[in-house]
């Protein structure tokens, strides 16, 4: 029975003879839709655009440009080979040839001559092989997720209980989960100081909830006092760090757990000082862990913007006067720095946040962290939706007639418009075009860096970039205007991805 | 010359038809895979990079021939392209001429069965 072409399997093919693939092909192409490559660059080129789509590879070994082995290691590197399985094809069947493919991740070798009924065999094999795993890892990253939801709601409702006993802001702990969320995603963009894993950084955002735990224990009278706390009244509210750790430190279970542990760094020490002035242990800079020095800003902020019984609320720039002055504390250079950086995020996160909508971000899929696998449960709407994009895209760059280009940092890779490849007269795809010499004969070195810099200082939240430059084209030199934006991948933590962007022309006098 | 079976051609190849017609399944993609053979541009490659001196090309291109004699079943070439597909691979041009003399020889013996085949 044929099956309707959407949903046919796509097999990519790649070998450097046109005869070898005909006869695969051949032998295929009845059950399953073939794309074919004839040489490793090739094949990367097919996996950059669509490796969502592409559902097993026959490679073959040696081929001119980039042979099969450096394929596999870029599937690997790019972490394709997890999704996208490949049968090696070929004429060596040396020991050390097999042993080295399938060591760099290969899930079947087929050695020449093979037998048709083989290659079928084994492509449906390792086709129902991968099916089966993605449905169990789509499985047990929805159950992850699931769990992770719970225990979320756990924490949450525990946390209202105390703010509620508080009678003030039910917003408090949400607000500051996000901006600890917000602050901890700017700290590890720009430094790896703390070696914090997505994993900490979703376990700092759960247990940032705590921190007030121990105003459980705080008298009515203390901590709902209207007025201004007297010295004794204050001493007392202050033991509520103190309390919140050593309730987590006397749990008869779990107190050994990861997320425990960061629960109680953050009950114990949210109002310890950068300078040492804090309390309850006086702790000094980074001996303070980072966790609470990130929820004690947090805290700091949301206190001075929000309605308190003693005081109005501040307005977000004053509030960020505030803190930045050290009117209010002081903390760590970084964190402050964070803080400026996200500010705008800061303020338009916390304007929608309403105490219905306690926001998805809480609940965040640790899964995917632990998955490592964004698009474990991409549905065959998304791809179509990806494929009307890139129809879309193509279309439009044919139809204005533009030079327009997107680069991918990692393999290093530029593929341009139709129009801008005949412009500039270079190939459609390059791979490292930072190194590519015609390139580098048409801009200096030294300005292509500049270029290059100037993209990557940009950050998810604002991502356009322009810079003026002289290219040389047909032998004159021309003034372009180069205007890009940067491409950051969805992690919890935005990674650099690369660029699009597009070449218009700088007139004179303009 | 008098036009050649499949199976008569693979008698001048010191193949074996019924071996290959098992891989591949059916007599009719055989013979389109033979028929293509003589306009597979590999041999070309390889007495060019030959010439030239290009010895990693010309590795890649006798390599190429090797895994379509392979699948062909055309054991006469494949029996002297496979040594000599050995003596480039380190890539210094160290190769037999006697050797490359055979693979000429059994390339357009080849070539020239595949030529006479009933169409």
């Amino acid at each position: 029975m044929s099956k309707e072409s959407d949903l046919r399997e796509k097999i990519l093919i790649v070998d450097d003879s046109e005869m070898n693939r005909a006869i695969l092909s051949e032998i295929l192409n009845d059950e399953y839709d073939i794309i074919e490559a004839e040489n490793g660059t090739h094949a990367v080129e097919v996996l950059q655009k669509c490796s969502d789509e592409i559902s097993l590879v026959l490679l073959d070994i040696v081929m001119p440009e980039m042979n099969g082995y450096e394929v596999l290691e870029i599937m690997r590197s790019k972490r394709w080979i997890e999704d996208v399985p490949v049968i090696m094809i070929s004429a060596e069947n040396s020991t050390e040839t097999v042993d080295r493919a399938y060591e760099l991740g290969v899930t079947d070798f087929i050695a020449r001559p093979f037998d048709a009924l083989i290659v079928r065999r084994r492509v449906v094999n390792t086709l129902l092989l991968y099916a089966k795993q993605k449905k169990l890892s789509e499985m047990v990253s929805d159950q992850l997720y699931e769990n992770e939801k719970t225990s979320n709601m756990m924490i949450t409702i525990l946390s209202h209980i105390v703010e509620f006993r508080n009678g003030e802001s039910g917003l408090h702990i949400l607000h500051v989960q996000s901006i600890t969320d917000i602050l901890l995603r700017r700290l590890v963009q720009i430094t790896d100081k703390y070696k914090l894993s997505s994993a900490d950084l979703s376990m700092i955002s759960m247990a940032s909830a705590l921190h007030d735990i121990g105003k459980i224990s705080i008298p009515d009278e203390v901590l709902n006092k209207p007025g201004r706390l007297t010295d004794e009244e204050f001493a007392i509210m202050k033991t509520h760090s103190a309390v919140g750790a050593e309730m987590l430190d006397e749990m008869p279970f779990y107190k050994d757990e990861p997320l425990v542990k960061i629960a109680y760094e953050i009950c114990r020490w949210h109002h310890e000082r950068y300078d040492g002035r804090g309390y309850p242990d006086g702790l000094k800079g980074d001996e303070i862990p980072i966790s609470a020095q990130i929820v004690s800003i947090a805290d700091v902020y949301d206190a001075l913007t929000s309605e308190r019984v003693y005081k109005k609320a501040f307005s977000h720039d004053k509030a960020m006067q505030m803190i930045l002055n050290g009117e209010c504390g002081t903390f760590n250079p970084i964190l402050l720095k964070c803080l400026q950086d996200s500010a705008s995020v800061i303020k338009s996160e916390l304007m929608k946040k309403t105490a219905v909508n306690p926001d998805e971000q809480e609940i965040k899929s640790l899964a995917d962290a632990l998955l490592n696998h964004d698009e474990l449960s991409t549905s065959k709407r998304t791809l179509n939706m990806l494929n009307i994009e890139r129809i879309k895209n193509d279309f439009f760059a044919e139809v204005l007639n533009e030079i327009s280009f997107e680069y991918l940092a990692s393999p290093s890779t530029l593929t341009l418009s139709k129009a801008g490849a005949e412009a500039l007269g270079l190939d459609s795809f390059i791979v490292n075009p930072l190194q590519h010499d015609k390139i580098l004969g048409m801009i200096d070195a030294m300005e292509l860096n500049n270029v290059s810099k100037t993209i990557h200082d940009t950050t998810p939240e604002s991502p356009n970039a322009e810079y003026n430059c002289k290219l040389v084209l047909n032998g004159e030199i021309q003034n372009k205007r180069l205007v890009c934006r940067s491409l950051w991948s969805i992690d919890r933590t935005p990674k650099y991805i690369g660029a699009i962007g597009i070449i218009l022309d700088l007139q004179e006098g303009r | 010359m008098k036009e050649m079976t499949i199976k008569e051609c693979y008698d001048v190849f010191g193949g074996d038809y019924n071996a290959v017609l098992s891989r591949l399944m059916t007599e009719g993609l055989v013979k389109k895979f033979l028929l293509k053979f003589p306009q597979d541009g590999s041999y070309d490659l390889l007495i060019k990079s030959l010439d030239e001196g290009n010895y990693e090309e010309a590795f890649r291109a006798a390599h190429t021939i090797k895994g379509i004699c392979q699948n062909l079943g055309i054991e006469s070439l494949l029996a002297s392209v496979s040594p000599l597909t050995e003596e480039l691979r380190d890539g210094k041009g160290n190769f037999s001429s006697e050797l490359l003399d055979k693979v000429k020889e059994d390339y357009r013996a080849a070539v020239s069965a595949v030529n006479t085949i009933d169409v």
